[in-house]
């Protein structure tokens, strides 16, 4: 008998809960006039950046209930879209690197513009003088390649294509990862779909999303992969056998943060915005081992990290604008080599 | 006078009967009427060949083909599996029986893409720790085994199948007549011989049901095809559709193309089923006594021992191997270091219950499985005692819902599902929580429909006539005769529910919001993310719910069964 009553004191609680969740949206509604505040921000940054960023936020802004949902670029765009589509936009910031989705929503005027009292103080080789988006960091891409398997680390991105490298390179899935969309975009108009094809011809494969390419390569199931920054140096700190290059021309590829119009909680979102941009937002950033986008915040130093100016000038250029009309061609066709269709 | 007495009488079983076609509509009929719509029909006209076109489409008909492929090398490979241990539980000698029975149903236990993760880890190319071994061992250049390939799909969904054929053959095998089998031998028939005319004819019925179960589920199952082919370009349907969905920005035409490939996942299952009927039809006409001596056994003599072991080390490869590599990934610093004591740490472990991510994630799935089950529990009692009990006009209606959710695989409820359930008709629950409930009441009406139906079949039209004639209103009837005699057909129907859904990943994937991932979809969604570790340990906390879920149910459900 006993046993029964935890029964149904188990599927009661499991009602009720379903039924708060449901009608959450309701009850805080009416709690916002007690300057309870909501923000749920969609980003494509991993954990080990988002989650200090967070206690900070929180810390400083203890009466906003902050949220965020971590994800693929390419997932939180599908995300986006399907709640559009269903009138029921559930983000308030969108902070991802993939630079053409920014472009585009900007010119389908779903976004609120902006302009940080701290924007100021950010450099990045793409900005929007309107405010629509702020780059928030600045993540540089190299080769991660495997410490134990890879004797001789590559230089150039020509060393990839040389036989050692045979079957053991992966980038990856665009469709998925943002930072792998503007790294292909970047690669083609610097070494021509050329390079793609030849990689493809020494065996190279497209991965899963932007963080799995890097602990295939740790596992050693990869040689090596494009790989971001902060996703390997992190993993290095913790032991595992990585290193990270970066060749000449290098991939310095923006994260902007932007604000959705119509959000009902615009000043937390706001304050989010400028929190990131602030001097201690950006000191996290730099300290999860990423370049931060204002000059007056160090690098750490020692991990492999070029200094921003370095990397801004070394970078590889590509014409945003033609790149967002372009995306979906880019992801195709990258598939299709990749896919060997 | 006697109308005063019939009219209400008559109006509460037509609400409840209104009530139960009104729940089937909501639930399972509008959805798949949807989604019929949106695959032949575009812009309000009929499209055929428009979906023809999809269907060419080289992307989408190898996915199909896979598809069909992987339930195939699937079925054949957990069908020859189960018939065999059916065979040597229930007709050898082999020692420890009982033992060996329940050992070969632990597969079920282990969620089939958590043990994909698991068998990544061990044999993937170049990294898998049982590849890297061979090499060593054999002295190769290239890994032995690719297990992310059809092949090793089939054989990993396999692992994880057999025990629907076990299960069914172990029984018929159990239940059989041995004097069948006894005059033959005395008609002078050898093994073989009666094997071949007698035992095999018996038993065919059951192996092909269990097979036909195989087939269902690895037709539209989607976690071990996303964890071990998406990467190296292999898609079956529910994997295509989740790519198309998330990779084109949730635009309709990727719903469409889901539309598409979801009728004819319906389609297939629908047939699979009608063979399965059929053959279950024909299988009433075997002789499967009730009540007989236990047959004999046959000798393995020599092989007795090697058999057993053969057995212990096949139970062991499939589950404890995995569980434990999920455990210990599942403790290292960073995924790529060996497991050496240095390297491990319970930090990962830690993290689950202090990362709101994760927390969220084990929450909702406790949540909403509990919920899920009630519901689909009571629902399908009242909806089974209207098909089984009362005959009202319209009974058809109601026969011809009860049997569709029989035939949705998970994938095309998720579609129907978005199509219905994101303001099309008002109301609007995409990434509230609702909307997952609301699919898994609809993925699980069927298991609910079948354990209620068949404890409802067993109660005797007299009981109740007799209840009536001694005066007992319809109410009371129900609620003091019927009710207790189906109580264990409901609460198997809960437990059906609750576990399955508390490890759910093919519908829930995508349904998901911000913040209503469920576990399978957390685990799913840091593997992708590159978070490996983290991935298997959720996976291993997982493993340890479901096995606390399974067994304080097997006690209590025991305990059940003293009182009755």
């Amino acid at each position: 008998m006993k046993k029964q009553t935890w029964f149904w004191i188990a599927i009661l609680m499991a009602i009720s809960n379903l039924l708060y969740a449901g009608g959450s949206k309701e009850s805080t509604a009416s709690a916002q006039g007690e300057k309870k505040e909501k923000l749920m921000v969609y980003t494509s940054m991993k954990e080990v950046l988002i989650g200090e960023l967070r206690d900070a936020f929180v810390k400083k802004h203890p009466n906003v209930s902050f949220d965020y949902y971590s994800a693929g670029a390419g997932k939180i765009m599908a995300k986006i879209a399907a709640e559009r589509q269903s009138k029921q936009l559930v983000c308030d910031v969108i902070w991802t690197s993939e630079i053409p989705d920014f472009i585009a929503m900007k010119k389908e005027g779903i976004l609120e513009p902006y302009i940080s009292p701290e924007a100021k103080n950010v450099v990045s080789p793409v900005s929007d003088p309107e405010g629509y988006f702020t780059a928030a960091r600045l993540g540089t891409l190299g080769i991660t390649y495997n410490t134990n398997k890879v004797k001789n680390p590559p230089k150039t991105w020509q060393d990839l294509l040389k036989p050692e490298w045979k079957g053991g390179f992966a980038i990856a899935n665009p469709a998925l990862s943002g930072t792998a969309m503007v790294s292909i975009g970047l690669i083609v108009n610097t070494f021509g779909w050329e390079f793609i094809e030849k990689l493809k011809a020494n065996g190279a494969r497209m991965g899963q999303g932007s963080g799995q390419v890097v602990d295939d390569t740790a596992s050693g199931d990869l040689l090596g992969c494009i790989g971001v920054d902060y996703i390997t140096i992190d993993k290095i700190k913790k032991g595992a056998p990585l290193g990270i290059v970066f060749p000449p021309e290098m991939l310095v590829i923006p994260s902007p943060v932007a604000i959705f119009k119509g959000t009902p909680n615009l000043s937390a979102a706001k304050k989010f915005v400028d929190f990131l941009l602030s001097k201690e937002g950006q000191t996290i950033i730099a300290n999860s081992y990423t370049l931060p986008s204002r000059p007056d915040v160090p690098i750490v130093k020692d991990v492999g990290l070029v200094e921003a100016k370095d990397a801004v000038a070394r970078a590889m250029k590509v014409d945003y604008n033609k790149l967002m009309a372009e995306k979906q061609s880019v992801i195709d066709k990258f598939q299709q080599i990749m896919q060997g269709k | 006078m006697v109308d005063i007495y019939t009219k209400p009488k008559i109006s509460a079983a037509q609400i409840v009967l209104l009530f139960s076609i009104l729940v089937l509509v909501v639930v399972v009929g509008i959805p798949v009427i949807l989604i019929f719509l949106t695959a032949f029909f575009e812009d309000g006209k009929l499209n055929i060949p428009g979906f023809l076109q999809i269907l060419k489409d080289p992307d989408t008909y190898q996915a199909l083909w896979n598809s069909l492929v992987i339930a195939f090398g699937t079925t054949l490979v957990s069908t020859s599996v189960g018939v065999f241990f059916a065979w040597l539980v229930a007709r050898t000698d082999l020692p420890f029986k009982k033992t060996m029975k329940a050992l070969f149903l632990v597969p079920f236990m282990l969620p089939s893409f958590i043990g994909a993760l698991a068998w990544k880890v061990l044999l993937s190319p170049r990294a898998g720790y049982i590849n890297k071994f061979l090499m060593v061992l054999l002295g190769l250049d290239t890994a032995p085994i690719d297990i992310m390939s059809m092949g090793g799909i089939i054989v990993i969904e396999s692992m994880y199948l057999f025990p629907f054929v076990f299960l069914q053959v172990e029984s018929a095998l159990e239940r059989m007549d041995p004097t069948l089998e006894e005059s033959a031998r005395i008609s002078g028939a050898g093994l073989l011989t009666i094997t071949r005319k007698i035992t095999l004819p018996l038993v065919l019925p059951s192996i092909l049901s269990g097979a036909l179960l195989v087939a269902l589920y690895s037709l539209a199952h989607f976690g071990v095809p996303a964890i071990l082919g998406t990467e190296k370009g292999i898609y079956n349907i529910p994997t295509k559709i989740y790519e198309r969905i998330y990779s084109s920005g949730g635009s309709f035409r990727a719903i469409r193309v889901g539309t598409i490939l979801s009728t004819i996942l319906v389609i297939s299952a629908a047939l699979i089923l009608k063979a399965q009927d059929f053959l279950l039809k024909k299988g009433k006409y075997q002789i499967i006594a009730g009540k007989s001596m236990r047959p004999m056994l046959l000798k393995l003599r020599a092989l007795r021992t090697p058999l057993l072991i053969v057995s212990i080390l096949y139970i062991g490869i499939t589950v404890i191997l995995p569980t434990v590599t999920i455990f210990l990934v599942g403790g290292l610093k960073t995924y790529g270091l060996s497991f050496e004591t240095k390297n491990l740490t319970w930090a990962n472990y830690l993290e689950i219950f202090r990362w709101k991510m994760t927390k969220d994630a084990i929450w909702n799935s406790v949540y909403l499985s509990l919920g899920a089950a009630l519901v689909t529990m009571l629902a399908g009692t009242m909806i089974s005692y209207v098909i089984v009990k009362s005959r009202p006009k319209g009974k058809f209606i109601l026969e011809l819902l009860g049997v569709l959710p029989f035939s949705l695989p998970g994938t095309v409820i998720a579609l129907g599902v978005i199509l219905t359930w994101s303001g099309r008709f008002g109301i609007n629950i995409y990434n509230t929580p609702w909307i997952i409930f609301v699919a898994y009441v609809a993925r699980y009406m069927a298991f609910s429909l079948k354990s209620n139906s068949a404890a409802l079949q067993q109660v005797s039209d007299s009981l109740e006539e007799a209840s009536r004639a001694c005066g007992a209103t319809h109410f009371q009837t129900l609620k003091n005769i019927v009710l207790p005699l189906i109580r264990p057909g409901m609460i198997s129907a809960f437990f059906l529910i609750f576990l399955p859904a508390l490890r759910e990943l093919t519908t829930s994937v995508l349904l998901y919001g911000p913040t209503t991932r469920t576990i399978g979809v957390a685990i799913y969604a840091l593997n992708e993310d590159g978070e490996t570790v983290r991935a298997a340990a959720l996976a291993s906390v997982a493993l340890v719910i479901i096995l606390i879920g399974e067994t304080s149910i097997r006690k209590f459900l025991a305990r059940l069964q003293k009182q009755e």
